[in-house]
């Protein structure tokens, strides 16, 4: 017999050595050296027989113990249990593990009633005892898959990019698989188990009921109803845990999905592309942007098409640059042309006369702005004797009243030659 | 009626800056992004009485939507395009979370080489024949939109990527059976 706390202390002495072979090899077997090795890799300063004789005394105490016929070793499964607890390092379980338990509570279910209908009361004590250990157990296990799981589900958020899309999430679907599927079917509350324990609780209320007519064992009644508590209980336990399970699976799996079919849908427009052209393929689906340069330039569609429809109707025009003498000279159309307007004035005799009058005389259908046009020119007519009035006057022409020292002018080459 | 106080939209002239000229304001933008999520209603009702669409993506980024590009806009939106939905298929080949990765490894200029390296014949009809044209060409214009920031050793992608991720998942089967009519 080897004492409890020689033990303890050798387990908290290699605490790191035992963690690391539990994580290493989990319930494989391992040799000698493997033991040594890690031992030195956790001690590196330790010498050869240090290292040598604290593998004996783990192995002395029983700690990592021999297999059966093999040189090779593993760790005591009492510790392995111990390890496994305090790491949290749990696997998950099967489905199939708590339908064996829960229909093995229902066998004892049945048992238990026949003894309590017998009257064998050790029997129903026995038998209300085994039960209530198998609840435990499947209590148990419902913990022990829900830390199981969530495990999975921190090992497949922290790996970032370490491991592969397709490891990080093989657990977390067979996990879904082959354990949150089949138990939520089966917690239904249509499903088996539902059926299961109303059986159960209907006997053992039953028996409860018993017992209290005949009024004796009122021991036995008191542990009957803690283990239907306890049965209740388990169920709702059951039914949290694999929720809680559930929903955190749920977005992995999802996030899984979605990858999934992103990844499938990239691989498959990327063979369009490549058989069709990249813009053949992309053009239809891009994403658009708006731009600055876009609004204010020949750029839109419809821009185009306006512009390149007026490009069509283009012609090319011979144009001809004018010459100066083209330029004819400008006439408003109601004057009469200069020249005509000297001869009528010279005409008009070899004495002064007032330009002004003589204009309205001769044009009254003038305006007047068109009459004050002739006036200018005749007055800078170098071939005119042009001589102005000392007074102002006030003159009417064509509705207009204009105030002005008049000119007055005679013929100057008459005047020449008399 | 929206009762609009201009007052109190202390951004607006930086916020119709960016997003006229096609960037996608997200949540990098701090002071914009928060003060287009606090009057979001009022921006809306002014861009939209200005011809323009306001959008704004639940994942985090606001943009103006238009249903048509310039020729060269269409080009660079499909050259983006093309490697995003290039880069989905790498990180996939890679084993790695292809979403995930997209937005969390940093584009650098080895991976663009390697990208048109292996996607040689895409790159080329999109004039894009280096890594280096990769990352003028694409990753910059990208930074211009707002849809990927310049980080230390290369780019990396921002939230309105997922126009592109939904373009992709747009294309489906009736899509291409009326291309391979057409061929």
């Amino acid at each position: 017999m080897i004492p409890a706390k020689k033990v303890l202390n050798t387990l908290n002495e290699h605490w790191g050595v035992l963690e690391l072979l539990f994580k290493r090899f989990k319930m494989a077997d391992f040799s000698l050296k493997d033991v040594q090795n890690i031992i030195k890799m956790k001690n590196p300063n330790w010498s050869s027989e240090r290292i040598y004789k604290e593998t004996n005394r783990l192995l002395n105490q029983e700690i990592i113990i021999p297999l059966a016929k093999s040189s090779q070793l593993e760790i005591n499964r009492a510790v392995a249990d111990f390890a496994s607890f305090l790491l949290q390092e749990e696997h998950l379980g099967l489905a199939e593990e708590i339908t064996v338990l829960v229909k093995d509570l229902q066998r004892l279910g049945e048992r238990l009633a026949q003894a309590g209908d017998e009257g064998d009361h050790s029997e129903l004590r026995r038998f209300s005892r085994i039960m209530d250990e198998r609840v435990r157990k499947i209590v148990k296990l419902y913990h022990h898959n829900e830390s199981a799981i969530m495990n999975l589900v921190e090992q497949a958020k922290s790996d970032q990019g370490s491991l592969s899309l397709q490891k990080r999430y093989r657990a977390v679907i067979e996990a879904f698989d082959e354990y949150i599927e089949p138990m939520l079917e089966m917690v239904d509350i249509h499903g088996p188990f539902q059926a299961c324990f109303t059986t159960i609780e209907h006997q053992i209320s039953e028996q409860i009921a018993q017992i209290e007519q005949l009024g004796r064992g009122a021991q036995d009644k008191r542990m009957l109803e803690q283990l239907r508590t306890r049965i209740l209980d388990m169920h709702l336990i059951g039914r949290e845990s694999l929720g809680k399970s559930a929903d955190m699976l749920m977005p992995l799996r999802e996030e899984l999905r979605r990858n999934t079919l992103i990844t499938r849908q990239a691989a498959k427009v990327l063979g369009l592309i490549r058989k069709n052209g990249v813009d053949r393929m992309l053009a239809p689906v891009q994403p658009h942007f708006v731009s600055d340069i876009q609004r204010f330039s020949l750029g839109q569609q419809r821009h185009m098409v306006a512009y390149m429809a007026s490009l069509s109707e283009f012609e090319h025009e011979e144009y001809q640059l004018p010459d100066q003498q083209d330029v004819p000279a400008y006439q408003s159309p109601n004057i009469p042309d200069y020249s005509d307007v000297r001869k009528s004035f010279k005409g008009s005799g070899k004495k002064r006369t007032a330009l002004l009058g003589f204009l309205s005389e001769q044009y009254p259908a003038l305006e007047a702005d068109e009459m004050l046009f002739l006036y200018q020119k005749l007055i800078s007519d170098p071939e005119l004797d042009i001589a102005q009035d000392e007074q102002q006057q006030t003159m009417q022409i064509a509705n207009t009243r204009i105030r002005l020292y008049p000119f007055s002018a005679a013929d100057k080459q008459t005047d020449n030659h008399n | 009626m929206t009762q609009i106080n201009l007052d109190e939209l202390s951004q607006l002239q930086a916020i119709n800056k960016k997003l006229v000229s096609g960037y996608h304001i997200s949540e990098q933008d701090t002071t914009q992004w928060q003060e287009l999520d606090q009057h979001i209603e009022s921006y809306q009702a002014l861009f939209n009485a200005l011809g323009h669409d306001l959008q704004h993506d639940s994942r985090g980024f606001y943009y103006l939507a238009s249903d048509e590009s310039t020729p060269n806009m269409g080009k660079i939106s499909r050259a983006i395009a093309l490697t995003v939905f290039i880069l989905i298929e790498h990180f996939a080949n890679q084993g790695k979370d292809p979403l995930r990765a997209l937005f969390d490894e940093v584009l650098d200029l080895e991976l663009m080489q390697t990208l048109v390296q292996l996607n040689k014949h895409l790159f080329d009809q999109l004039e894009i024949f280096s890594g280096s044209d990769l990352r003028k060409d694409v990753c910059l214009r990208m930074v211009r939109l707002g849809l990927a920031r310049e980080v230390e050793q290369g780019f990396s992608l921002l939230a309105p990527v997922y126009r592109y991720i939904d373009a992709l998942m747009e294309v489906n089967e009736d899509n291409y059976d009326a291309l391979e009519d057409e061929v």
